[in-house]
């Protein structure tokens, strides 16, 4: 399987731009973006969908965590 | 009298120097051997050399003038300095020569490779000898950091290009993933960022041995039911010097004008070691 092309790669993540858009704006309720989910996924190989939505939690994380909104839970805290 | 004062400094100092190179040539075990303690015994043998002479003086009613003591402690003083200056200078010079022998070692063997460039013509390091390279690691089906990377890469090598006087800077991105990266998939890859991005791949073993020798790490990821997998990597620009040395790395964190302005004060600073 051949890698995306510039183009394809830029269809890709502006897909996901989109969805990820809508996830912020419906406080990540992924049931009102599905149409954008599947926009993203017809435009993404599979691999990559993966990839992104593990990088978004770690994004997320990283924001939380950067605000100082971050708990760590009772058995980290306790170790 | 003002005739003999005026001659004493000069006999003062070639003293000094005497005194020096007799010390040097003696060099006693528990003298200690820094330049400060070398002065210090130099000027213990200078005083007592010339105690005759400075009997002599003392005899006169009037002794040495201030200004005539003033005057030989200034010119001991500035000897004595630049007797130090010259060992500092001495010290930096053979410090300078160590390093340039270290680096041209690291030259010829550290970070040598042995690949295929996107036009399938064999590539090692000696043929970037004389120009700047800038170099990512990576891999072509690569989700979003290495096309980022590539792409402020590229950017850097475009301001500098832009600016008349600055050597050219080569652009190069070396596959992680020989398994999918052929020739053919890197010279599709690769046009897409700039016309003179070189990308280099090889096999298996040629593609550890360059990561290794560049310290980088990779480590591909289970494949899906496309056959499809990421693949882990250490993220950092390279530069390369002239001399083919690794001359810095930049992070992720770095932007396309830190690294252009990074770029040029190497430039600015370079001098070859391989001459």
């Amino acid at each position: 399987m051949a890698a995306p092309s510039m183009k394809e790669r830029q269809v890709c993540w502006g897909a996901r731009d989109e969805y990820w858009k809508c996830l912020d704006k419906n406080e990540d309720d992924a049931s009102q973006c599905k149409k954008l989910r599947s926009s993203f996924e017809s435009s993404c190989p599979q691999q990559w969908i993966k990839y992104f939505d593990k990088r978004r939690e770690y994004l997320k994380f990283k924001e939380k965590f950067e605000a100082g909104q971050f708990q760590p839970s009772d058995s980290t805290s306790k170790s | 009298m003002l005739q003999h004062r005026s001659i004493r400094p000069m006999l003062l100092l070639a003293r000094t120097t005497k005194a020096r190179h007799g010390l040097s040539q003696l060099k006693p075990p528990a003298l200690p051997r820094t330049p400060g303690g070398e002065a210090f015994h130099a000027r213990c043998q200078l005083l007592s050399k010339q105690g005759p002479a400075e009997a002599g003086w003392a005899g006169k009613p009037r002794g040495p003038g201030l200004r005539t003591r003033l005057l030989v402690t200034a010119v001991l003083g500035a000897g004595l300095g630049g007797v130090w200056l010259a060992l500092r200078t001495e010290k930096e010079k053979l410090r300078q020569q160590q390093r340039t022998e270290a680096l041209r070692q690291a030259a010829v063997g550290q970070g040598d490779f042995s690949l295929l460039d996107h036009r399938g013509q064999a590539r090692c390091k000696a043929d970037f000898r004389g120009q700047w390279v800038l170099m990512y690691f990576g891999f072509t089906h690569c989700p979003d950091i290495c096309p980022d990377e590539l792409e402020k890469l590229v950017q850097v090598v475009r301001r500098l290009e832009a600016e008349p006087g600055l050597p050219p800077v080569q652009p190069v991105f070396v596959t992680l993933d020989p398994e999918r990266d052929d020739v053919a998939a890197m010279a599709r890859y690769v046009q897409d960022f700039h016309p003179r991005l070189l990308g280099l791949t090889g096999s298996a073993e040629q593609v550890a041995q360059v990561s290794r020798s560049y310290r980088v790490y990779y480590s591909a990821g289970p494949k899906d039911e496309d056959q499809d997998y990421i693949v882990d990597h250490s993220i950092a620009i390279y530069l390369l010097s002239p001399d083919g040395l690794f001359t810095d790395y930049y992070g992720r964190t770095r932007s396309a004008e830190q690294i252009a302005d990074s770029v040029r004060r190497h430039m600015a600073a370079f001098r070859s070691v391989l001459g």
